[in-house]
């Protein structure tokens, strides 16, 4: 991303989010946080349907954006009988409308993870990040411990919208808009908007600061993290949690940075008799097409070779290493952060409740006795 | 932007090596190599139905650009693989990693061990220290589990005029050429043969770990010894996740490791008891 931040005239006050939606529209298809029928919050693609957005502290929804970039199928290239040819994905210009500060650093992270992938890239360079400012801490988050929020970082969004006050009387906010980069800055230009000052800037850095104020002690999670990098979290304690580790891979899958994959194949394919080299029956392959999708390095077959050999033969061996990758420092001076935004859904939706609170929590205790 | 897709290459030969193992000679189809192969790298075939794994160079590309590898049928791409012949079209992406240390080896006294399979990661290094004039400092140690499956016999008794060949068997091997490989190392490390300058080795990895360790007690530096390590893989350029080694990726700082660097990585995270029981070759 450019950055902007230092750009004049790039900081506008808006009371209408849906003007400025109605106008991204125009370019770009719109992608929010919305109910499904079973009213689960989930990252949706608007199509035709006016349904309010969800925004805000109380409404991280259960899914990421992750699978708008990172998708979780796809082809990746295709096979003829004669040559491969690859399959970039087509994609429409889309706006993902009030992303939280979690979710955009993430973002942040997948796109350096991956930006030499030209499938990813096709698709984010066609995306337009609205980032929010989260106004109080939700259940599971705790982002300010890995500075992941509460407030969108800068450069990770293209425009970011933080409100500064609600006018009850005709229940409308007033939004400071900042666009913190020239994708931001050109999806607005034809917009009628007031500037806001410094005393905006300051509103929003007062909330903020009132918002951070109101998390509650994780220091746990900052012990557990300190432990993990010292390398005294024992065996055991791994193998006692990775008991709980159903295989089920929700947490992998809700994590927005987590971007291990497979692939698979889907063939048209038809039986002819043995060639003359072997005995087998030969399978000619027609048509395939060779699919990538979202993996887990907690399945017991993630490492397995055909050999059988499995590296990561045991449950305890992998639990480790899902939170290694997700909090060594070892990765810091590649992506500059940890793995883990704090969005805590790993929390809220593992089976066996070895969430990051609760694994963090073990440790800590286990670690300080 | 890194490119998935494969390029194609299609299968010129094939000979059977042992029970479980074959050799693929294949042949680029209207794309030729942009850069130069190391000894050791690896490369991804795609077998189209099948899927995708990873292979070694038995040997780097010729001028034609076609190049070799011994394959052991293992699991259901490999069975897939067998079931093609001459003619058959693949996908081929590559070549990945880091391959081994020959520009530190040439020259000096080198010793290898390789176990079963892990045979063929070395194969391309041992024809270029012969090709190197280096052949009467170097040391074969090949460990199988029977004659059966043993393989590139052709290529070994090409060797064994040319470089000092010791080899073993874990059944069916006579008095003195049975066991473990490491059972032999103090024969061929010690005052007064001499020590080699650097080990290769390659094999399943518990093989590798012993022989390793084995080699350290018996003075050699863990700088000295080189390991070519084996991961599932599904895309050779750091972007799967599948052939982690703590922070290392086994297709992109791999698969060649120096036993200190591959040690240091294993100790970033806990020590689970493993490499434990025998081990199987590859």
């Amino acid at each position: 991303m450019i950055e902007v931040n230092n750009m004049l005239n790039n900081k506008f006050l808006i009371n209408d989010l849906d003007v400025l939606k109605y106008h991204l529209t125009k370019c770009y298809s719109v992608v929010q946080i919305q109910k499904d029928v079973n009213g689960q919050e989930l990252w949706t693609e608007q199509l035709g349907d006016k349904r309010p957005p969800l925004f805000g502290h109380d409404h991280l929804p259960l899914t990421s954006p992750k699978g708008f970039l990172f998708a979780e199928k796809e082809v990746l290239y295709k096979f003829d009988g004669e040559t491969f040819e690859t399959i970039l994905p087509q994609v429409q210009p889309k706006v993902l409308f009030g992303v939280q500060a979690c979710d955009l650093s993430a973002i942040a992270y997948q796109d350096k993870f991956f930006e030499h992938d030209p499938y990813y890239q096709k698709r984010r360079e066609h995306i337009l990040l609205v980032g929010i400012d989260c106004e109080s801490p939700c259940a599971s988050g705790f982002c300010v411990e890995v500075d992941a929020g509460p407030h969108v970082k800068d450069n990770t969004a293209d425009l970011v919208l933080s409100r500064l006050s609600v006018d009850d009387t005709n229940d409308s906010s007033n939004w400071l808009m900042i666009a913190q980069t020239e994708k931001g800055v050109n999806s607005i230009k034809d917009m009628m908007l007031d500037k806001a000052d410094n005393m905006h800037l300051k509103e929003r850095r007062k909330m903020l600061e009132k918002v951070r104020s109101e998390f509650v002690d994780y220091s746990y999670i900052r012990n557990a993290i300190e432990y993990l990098n010292s390398n005294s979290v024992p065996a055991q304690l791994w193998e006692e949690l990775s008991v709980r580790c159903l295989g089920c891979s929700g947490c992998t899958n809700l994590c927005p940075t987590c971007s291990c994959y497979s692939t698979y194949e889907v063939v048209d394919k038809k039986t002819v008799t043995p060639s003359s080299i072997s005995n087998e029956v030969k399978l000619e392959v027609t048509q395939s097409e060779t699919i990538r999708c979202w993996d887990s390095c907690l399945f017991e077959g993630f490492q397995k070779e055909a050999s059988g050999h499995n590296p990561s033969q045991k449950a305890g061996q992998r639990v480790e290493r899902f939170w290694f990758h997700k909090f060594s420092d070892e990765y810091l001076p590649e992506f500059h952060r940890y793995g883990c935004v704090g969005c805590g859904r790993c929390e809220q939706t593992c089976p066996g409740s070895i969430g990051v609170h609760s694994v963090m929590k073990r440790i800590d205790q286990q670690c300080c006795s | 932007m890194l490119q998935l897709t494969p390029q194609t290459i299609r299968i010129i030969d094939v000979y059977d090596d042992g029970t479980h193992a074959r050799h693929f000679t294949f042949e680029p189809k209207s794309f030729v190599h942009d850069e130069a192969i190391s000894i050791g790298q690896f490369f991804m075939l795609t077998l189209p139905g099948a899927g995708l794994a990873p292979f070694t160079y038995t040997s780097i590309p010729d001028k034609a650009g076609r190049f070799n590898a011994l394959i052991r049928n293992v699991g259901h791409l490999t069975k897939q693989l067998f079931s093609l012949g001459k003619g058959d079209i693949l996908g081929y992406n590559g070549p990945f990693g880091r391959g081994w240390p020959v520009e530190l080896v040439n020259h000096k006294e080198v010793l290898i061990v390789a176990g079963g399979c892990g045979l063929a990661p070395v194969a391309s290094a041992i024809d270029y220290l012969i090709n190197n004039g280096s052949s009467n400092s170097v040391t074969l140690l090949y460990a199988s589990f029977d004659i059966p499956s043993q393989v590139l016999k052709k290529e070994r008794v090409r060797w064994s005029s040319s470089i000092n060949l010791f080899e073993t068997l874990e059944v069916g091997g006579e008095s003195d050429h049975c066991g473990l490989p490491t059972q032999y190392l103090s024969q061929l490390c010690n005052e007064d043969d001499g020590y080699p300058d650097i080990v290769l080795t390659c094999g399943p990895e518990p093989m590798m770990m012993a022989v390793a360790k084995s080699c350290v007690g018996l003075g050699l530096k863990t700088s000295d010894i080189w390991m070519s390590i084996e991961r599932r893989m599904r895309c050779g350029v750091g972007l799967c996740g599948h052939c982690y080694v703590a922070n290392s990726y086994a297709c992109k700082q791999g698969p060649t490791y120096r036993y200190d660097e591959f040690m240091a990585l294993e100790n970033k995270t806990v020590a689970f008891e493993k490499y434990q029981g025998l081990y199987q070759y590859c």
